[in-house]
Formats: C-alpha cells, structure tokens, sequence
C-alpha cells in the first residue's frame, strides 16, 4: 500500500548541547528496558584537534530508515517491514531472534530486547504519528536539533530545510539511502 | 571386512539391527552420552534464563561460538553429502564401498547442527512465520529450506542404502546426485548468508559461498578417514586402502584449494587497507584472533594435514592424525571467520555512542561457559547417534547400489 507521505528527520547536530534528553524521552516514552545495550538512539562525542586547538562535536543518531532496507532484506519471516511511509518497524510476534538484522544493519542500530524477546529499534514513535504527534525525541530537544517531517510536502519544514541547506546522510557508500539528513555547517 | 555377529540383514527394519562386538563403539557412546548430559543442562539454563543471560554474544557480536559449531556441522554434513553423490550419482567406486558409513554419519552431523542453530535462534517455535509470510529475498529463508530438504534426501538415501532389494541404482543415482547438489547449493547459500551482508566488508562477497563448501569437502573426507580408523582399530582392511587413499587424496586436494582461497581473501583484504575487511584480517594475524589462526587454521587445519598426507598418503593409520588435526583445526577455522567478520565495529566507539570495544575500536567476544555446554551437545548428540549406528548397524557396504 502506498501512502503520499515519506517521513524524514532533518538534524543540526551543531545545535546539540549534549543534554540526553532524547535518549531518555525515547526510553520513557518506548518502555526501553535498561541496560548498556538496550538504547534506540544516541548521542556520540567526537572531540576535535589537538590542545590547544581543540573543540567537541555530538552527533545524535538512531535508526536511518534507510529506503534501501538491508535489515528487512535478511529478515527471513518479514519480521522487519516497511510501512508505507516508509517507517522500518518490527512485529515482535513474527522474530525468530535470529540476529540476521543486526548484522545486516551498517549503523549497529538494532539489539534484543528481553522485553519484547525480540529485536527492537527506533519506530519514529510510530504510535504517536498518527495523533499528529512528532517523534518523542524531536519533540523533547531543547535547541531543536530534529526536524521531522512529510518530504512529499514541498511546504514541510524539512522539505525547506533540504532545499536551502547542504546536507549529508551516514555512510552513504553504503547505499542504503537513508532518512535521516545531516545538515552540514 | 564384516564386523556383524550376524548375517547381513533380510527383510524388514527389525532386521536391520545387529550387533557389532568388534567395533569399540561404547567409548565413544559414553563420550557422546556425557556429551549430551552437559549439553542439556546448558540448554535448560538457556532456555530457562534466557539467551542473553547465558550466552556472552552482544549487540556489536551478535553471532558467536554457537552459529561457528552449526556452520561446522552442516558444512561438514554437506561435504559428506557431496562424497556420497561422487559415488552414487558419478560412479567413483571408491567412495561407494563406504556409502552407508557416509550417509549415517551425514544425517548424525547434520542434526548436531541443528541443535546449535535451534538453541542459537531466540525464538525457534516462531520459525512457523517462515512458512506463513515468507521473505524470499532472505538467505536464512534459503538456508532453512535448502538444509530441511537435504535432511530429507538423506534419510532417503538411508533408505536406500539399507534395504538394497528395494532400490535400483538408478533410483540411487539420482538421489545421490540431488543430495550433492542440495547440499552445494545450501552451504553455498550459508556462504551468501554471510556474504550478502553489505555492512561487513569481510564477509560480504563470493569468498564464503566458495571457502565453506570446498572445506566442507574436506572435513567429509577427514571424517570419513577418522572413523574408518576407529572402527577397525586403526587397520583398515586391504579392499578399503584405496578408499582411504583416495579420501586422502580429495583431503588434501581440498587443502590446497583452502590455501589457494585463503591467500587471495587475505591478500585483498590487507592491500590498501580496505575498511572492515582490512581490521577483521588483521584481528586474525596479529591480533585477538592470532593463536586461533596461527595454530588452529595454519598449523592443524593446513600444515599437519598436509604434511602427514605428502609423506603418508597409503597409510591409513598415520592419514589418521591428518584428519584429526584437520578436524581440530577447522573448528578455529569456521570460530575465527564468524567473530572476525564482527569485529570491525559498524560505529566508532565513541563516548555517549554506547559502542563498547577494546583499545584498538574492535568490539569483543569470547564464549560463554553455557555455550560451550551447548557447543558439547552438538558432539554428544552427533557421537552418540553415530557410534550407536555403527555398534547396532551394519554400516559395511557389501554391494553398491
């Protein structure tokens, strides 16, 4: 089924004050268990030169919807599928934990959840989408580092932003074709 | 050449049993029994506590020790598999006088192998889902069809290799020539499983789909040397000498194509330093993986083995220990390419990135003891089926079919 929508999130990691508050929106708002490798989104810190010309960097991420979807490739029982939109989720119900997504997935986005006794990513908060709702970590950031949004709508904010920004997207020899946009300076 | 007390089989399955008192079997069913006692215990503790209470794969090494037995397993199954049809289908006499110890060790290593992957998967029962919303495009699909259907051949060629008046070998033929060919294409595919991942460049590629059935080859041959000597106590009968030549003969023919594979993996993956490929190939010279791949896949996958079959080729009782070491040192062999290809990290280990790896950014893994209680129930269950059938069948081929 196809929709007239593609979701995207459009970021300005140089707004991002390293605050956490998307990753534990995130957890909050998806019932993330705890644990050192139970996480769907990130914050890296990259530091930048050397003393005493030296400057850190974040770089927020999470799952990068890729349109080219090497996780749902693997996944044997069409556990891992697209929505029309264009969203990769999971039906728990249909996961064998076989772990073929994980290894498949270039951005380590992916872990077994204990919870679900399957693996689980980032969903968008694909629930919360269709009340109108943004993504609990775009709603969250203080400085606005996440843009989400319609790209089939001209007039969407990210649509805007990927008209007059440059921008880059992970791992791009990868050919995955991601969803998620880093703007660039 | 017959160890049965009694006379070969007539009619009917009741008939089929025997009792072969020359052949030390027991030792090896007590073995494999102790075996599978250990390994059940780790399997109720998996299932019990869960897999990722007991078992030390993580997010960065999602694959480890259990998925490297089950390749060892299955690939060597399906090497014996391809043995078998050399002899059934393409008429090498050789093989064929040793058909049925063959085709019963090909099924008992086959489900050893599925015992790993069925305690590997967190939810096996959930595998109905492969039939109900199948994913064509995905090569574990693949491989769950192509091993179940080999599964099936077997125990077909079981069939036919015990009731001989009830088959023609025609019939045998074909069988034999679908249970090389399903076994080649489901190895090549577990090849394609690996190599059709794009986000790790050591694996991703035709090598896997080459590598793992030419060393499965092998091990069927290693295997079959192997227990020919145990059987007869490490004197072959003369009518077998030029099977196990000739087994000899295919082993070292397979390491040599091994050495030939393995030095054009390496060398492509150390010149210029290709990302991925270049710190999974490094890990295995000179690093984590060094002792793995120095000792187990050079020195007793290759250089013994091929030395003893240089220097020994007509001798089954030294060819003995080319198949042992071989045997041993596959097992690092299949390990090391498993943990390699992972630990090049799919992100770098940077603070508040959640990545954990060691100082050189490779991420890290080393079994559990609960994996390897389970890696020991796939030897019990593989010595205890095997042996049983070699102390309670007749496995001597008397006539080729």
């Amino acid at each position: 089924m196809e929709s007239n929508k593609r979701y995207a999130i459009v970021l300005d990691a140089s707004k991002c004050i390293d605050c956490k508050a998307c990753t534990v929106a995130c957890k909050m708002e998806n019932g993330v268990e705890l644990g050192q490798e139970s996480y769907r989104i990130w914050v890296s810190m990259k530091v930048k030169g050397a003393f005493p010309n030296v400057s850190i960097e974040f770089e927020p991420s999470q799952c990068q919807h890729c349109e080219n979807t090497p996780c749902q490739s693997v996944c044997p029982t069409q556990a891992t599928y697209k929505t029309p939109e264009g969203v990769v989720l999971v039906d728990y119900d249909k996961c064998i934990l076989c772990k073929a997504c994980m290894t498949a997935c270039p951005y380590d986005a992916r872990f077994p959840s204990h919870h679900h006794h399957a693996i689980e990513k980032c969903t968008l908060c694909y629930h919360r989408l269709a009340e109108g709702r943004e993504p609990a970590c775009v709603e969250t950031c203080p400085p606005k580092v996440r843009v989400f949004g319609d790209l089939n709508d001209p007039n969407s904010e990210v649509s805007k932003l990927l008209a007059k920004k440059r921008f880059t997207q992970l791992k791009p020899d990868r050919n995955t074709r991601p969803r998620l946009f880093y703007i660039i300076g | 050449m017959s160890h049965s007390e009694h006379a070969a089989p007539k009619n009917g399955l009741a008939n089929l049993i025997t009792y072969n008192k020359d052949i030390p079997a027991y030792p090896y069913i007590i073995i494999g029994l102790i075996l599978l006692g250990i390994g059940a215990i780790g399997a109720l503790l998996a299932l019990i506590k869960g897999h990722a209470e007991v078992y030390n794969v993580s997010r960065e090494v999602p694959w480890g020790l259990l998925i490297g037995t089950y390749a060892y397993f299955v690939i060597t199954s399906t090497g014996l598999a391809f043995i078998g049809g050399l002899a059934h289908a393409f008429g090498y006499e050789k093989y064929a006088k040793v058909s049925k110890r063959i085709v019963v060790m090909a099924v008992a290593i086959l489900l050893a192998g599925f015992t790993q992957i069925g305690l590997e998967l967190g939810n096996p029962l959930r595998m109905v889902w492969m039939f109900i919303t199948p994913n064509l495009r995905a090569p574990i699909f693949w491989m769950g069809i192509f091993y179940s259907i080999e599964l099936v051949i077997l125990f077909v060629e079981i069939y036919l290799v015990f009731m001989p008046n009830k088959s023609n070998h025609k019939l045998s033929a074909i069988v034999g020539f679908f249970a090389l060919l399903v076994g080649t294409v489901a190895t090549s595919n577990l090849g394609y499983v690996f190599g059709s991942l794009n986000a790790r460049p050591f694996f991703h590629g035709i090598y896997f789909s080459t590598f793992l059935v030419i060393s499965g080859i092998t091990a069927g041959a290693a295997m079959l040397i192997i227990v020919h000597n145990i059987v007869f106590k490490g004197r072959v009968p003369s009518e077998l000498n030029d099977t196990i030549h000739s087994l000899a003969k295919l082993m070292g023919m397979g390491i040599g194509i091994m050495i030939f594979l393995y030095f054009w993996k390496i060398m492509s993956s150390l010149y210029t330093e290709p990302q991925g490929s270049y710190e999974a190939v490094m890990a295995m010279l000179a690093g984590p993986l060094a002792l793995n791949f120095w000792i187990g896949e050079v020195l007793l996958a290759v250089i013994i083995p091929l030395l003893i079959i240089v220097t020994n080729s007509k001798n089954p009782a030294m060819l003995k220990f080319a198949g042992i070491s071989f045997m041993i040192g596959l097992f690092f062999t299949r390990y090391d390419f498993i943990v390699a290809g992972q630990m090049p990290v799919m992100r770098e280990a940077l603070p508040g990135s959640g990545v954990i790896a060691n100082a050189a950014g490779l991420a890290t893994y080393s079994p559990s003891i609960v994996e390897w209680m389970v890696f020991a129930l796939g030897w019990g269950v593989f010595l205890t089926l095997y042996f049983a059938a070699e102390k309670f069948l007749d496995l001597n081929t008397t006539e080729h079919h």
